[in-house]
């Protein structure tokens, strides 16, 4: 036995400092074990997957082989049709973001600007009422609404404005504002209610009329959740299949509807794993290029 | 007197909370004029509703003869440093400083001299590309009144503006903003809770309690002749002693215990006589006092405070009342339990009727 004189008499020993760090490395990475499986066997380990058969080729039935690798699938995302429904996607997901904003915007911050806490809690709560059921179900029910002699075709019929819009391009664009309005509203208002709102008022103040104050303050302060919730709506609109499904038609398959395609009817798994893998990395350098500028904007 | 900000018949009512009630106040041109009370007292909703923050529920509100009481905020000729500083977060301190400037288009070559003069005020020359999260309270308390200066508004309003800053910083802030207010000429209207700063800094205090303006003057008038035993309570640390007027300028406390005091109360009024602790001497019980009110007492406690001592003395009327005496050689000691006399000049009792 060692005698218990030894501990080290510098505080800045470096080897002591090395081990401390050495030892809370260790314990991070012990906590976040867990985190870290998950991450791997739901995430990692299919996008590999993903990754693996984007470059196999296909049976003469259509069954991937995985062996006589090769790029045909990456050649294949050259065709007019992918083309086609990138931009259609891209123009819905897009239009759908800048409504999402146009209408969120100004509801959070009606919302955010409440005095009373209790009337603000259960405006929120009716904002997070229809996840209380099915996103499924509630496509379902658009299909009613949107449908021969639903309400909203009545109401369109009564106005003389429009008739069935059940499986038509306007169908998608409602049921997608629908889904993805909450996730624009909930950071939106996240970031509005932290405001401090004396600052407008210092603004107001130095002689800012009210709308260049919400101009030169309210707004730059509140982009974090302008952007988050363009991410969180502007992606999954991008992706969306349930919705392209459910409500649209044969002339409105999106990017989501059509990767499923291959790996359903078309019988063409490589295609549809090259496919996805583009839409993802393409994706992930758009948000980091985004979040990027942002950083030194802010 | 050009009154730089009038106020006539203000009142302030949120909800049923009545914030400022009826209050009427003349603020002089080129003056530094405090409001001093305690928190909730109306204080910060006086100075809004003359930025225009607040709207008056009743009332006008006059910035150099013109009707303010309802102009929004911009169209006013006043600035404001607020009590949190609210500084831009996502701008520079030039940009900052600068807001008020661009705001009114004023042309880019001016906007930057001014701006930089600005910053040369208050000391921060070479800060101007800091953000105000890489300030210290004392640099941002800066940047806010910069911010406000620059524009040259014929009101100044300021919010506590001292009020997050640690003592010593404080002390050294109220010289240097008294100094600027004297180089800039501006009307001062400065909110404070701490009757220290606003005695030393200011040319008149408005003393406020619960919405209402209680009495006006300059820190001697508020000190000498409180107007009310709130103000007399407010500001410094006083007796108070229940009397009645017995003859004219003669107020009898207790039981046969009667002394001169100031007052134009007539007799038989109920009066509370207000003495401070630091005008009243002690004497031998034997000692003769001419001149003087006279009263006779226990010692109780003796206090020390470095700089002076406190004495806690028993009144024969049963009354408690604290001397203040300087620590100084030629003064004696006292200890509990030992009978003393004490005295004061009539001038320094003051017979109060509210
Ligand atoms: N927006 C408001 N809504 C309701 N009541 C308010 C509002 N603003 C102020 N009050 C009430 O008006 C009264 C005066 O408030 P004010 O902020 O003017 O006090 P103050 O003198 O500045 O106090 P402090 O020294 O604590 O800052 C308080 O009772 C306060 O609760
Ligand atoms: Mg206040």
């Amino acid at each position: 036995m060692t005698t218990t004189d030894e501990r080290p008499t510098r505080v800045a020993d470096p080897e002591f400092e090395r081990k401390a760090e050495r030892a809370e490395a260790l314990r991070g990475f012990l906590q976040a074990l867990p985190s870290y499986a998950y991450l791997v066997f739901f995430f990692a380990i299919p996008l590999v997957i993903v990754f693996v058969f984007s470059f196999a080729s296909r049976s003469r039935t259509g069954r991937p082989v995985l062996s006589d690798w090769n790029l045909d699938s990456y050649a294949k995302l050259f065709q007019p049709i992918v083309a086609e429904i990138v931009a259609r996607s891209l123009w819905l997901a897009l239009l759908n973001t800048v409504l999402c904003l146009a209408i969120g915007y100004p509801f959070a911050y009606w919302l955010a600007t409440r005095r009373s806490a209790r009337y603000r809690a259960v405006l929120l709560v009716l904002v997070l009422i229809p996840f209380w059921s099915n996103f499924l179900v509630r496509t379902y029910a658009w299909r009613v609404l949107l449908g021969e002699n639903g309400f909203v075709t009545e109401i369109g019929r009564a106005l003389g404005l429009w008739d069935k819009l059940l499986f038509t391009q306007p169908a998608v664009f409602i049921g997608l504002l629908y889904g993805y309005l909450p996730f624009m509203v909930l950071p939106l208002y996240a970031a509005l209610e932290r405001m401090d709102w004396s600052l407008v008022e210092a603004a107001r103040d130095l002689y800012a009329s009210g709308w260049v104050a919400f101009r030169k303050v309210t707004l730059p302060l509140s982009k974090p959740g302008v952007i988050a919730g363009s991410i969180l709506v502007f992606i999954p609109s991008l992706g969306a299949y349930v919705t392209p499904d459910i409500l649209g038609g044969a002339k409105t398959t999106l990017l989501g509807n059509y990767i499923v395609r291959q790996f359903t009817a078309a019988r063409n798994w490589p295609f549809g794993a090259a496919l996805s893998f583009v839409v993802l990395v393409v994706m992930l350098i758009a948000t980091i290029i985004y979040f990027r500028t942002d950083a030194r904007t802010i | 007197m050009t009154v730089a900000v009038g106020l006539h018949a203000v009142t302030k009512r949120f909800g049923d909370v009545v914030a400022v009630d009826a209050v009427d106040l003349e603020i002089a041109d080129g003056e530094f004029f405090s409001l001093l009370g305690p928190s909730g007292c109306g204080k910060t909703t006086t100075l809004r509703m003359i930025a225009g923050l607040e709207f008056p529920t009743e009332g006008s509100i006059r910035i150099f003869d013109e009707e303010v009481a309802l102009a929004p905020p911009n169209k006013r000729p006043v600035n404001t440093v607020f009590q949190s500083y609210a500084l831009f977060p996502h701008m520079t301190v030039a940009e900052n400083v600068g807001f008020g400037l661009a705001m009114r288009k004023v042309p880019d070559a001016e906007l930057r001299r001014r701006v930089g003069e600005a910053i040369e005020l208050v000391r921060l020359g070479g800060m101007e590309n800091r953000r105000p999260t890489q300030l210290s309270g004392g640099q941002q308390q800066r940047v806010a009144l910069a911010r406000a200066l620059v524009n040259r508004p014929k009101v100044l309003l300021l919010d506590e503006p001292l009020g997050a800053l640690d003592l010593k910083l404080r002390q050294a802030m109220q010289v240097e903003l008294k100094d600027i207010q004297r180089e800039v000429g501006i009307t001062f209207v400065y909110v404070t809770h701490d009757q220290e700063e606003a005695l030393t800094m200011s040319d008149r205090i408005g003393v406020m309690d619960a919405g209402r303006l209680l009495q006006v003057g300059t820190a001697e008038d508020i000190y000498e002749r409180p107007a009310n035993r709130f103000v007399a309570d407010f500001i410094g640390e006083t007796n108070f002693l229940d009397g009645v007027i017995v003859a004219e300028g003669h107020v009898e406390i207790g039981a046969a215990h009667t002394v001169r005091a100031r007052t134009g109360a007539p007799v038989g009024t109920a009066v509370t006589l207000m003495l401070r602790p630091e005008k009243i001497q002690l004497h031998h019980p034997d000692e003769v006092v001419d001149g003087r009110n006279r009263l006779e007492g226990t010692v109780r406690h003796r206090l020390y405070f470095g700089d002076s001592l406190y004495y806690e003395i028993e009144l024969k009327s049963g009354d408690t009342i604290d001397v203040r005496v300087e620590n100084v050689p030629s003064l004696p000691r006292w200890d509990p339990g030992q009978r003393v006399a004490v005295s004061f000049h009539h001038d320094a009792a003051d017979a109060l009727t509210e």
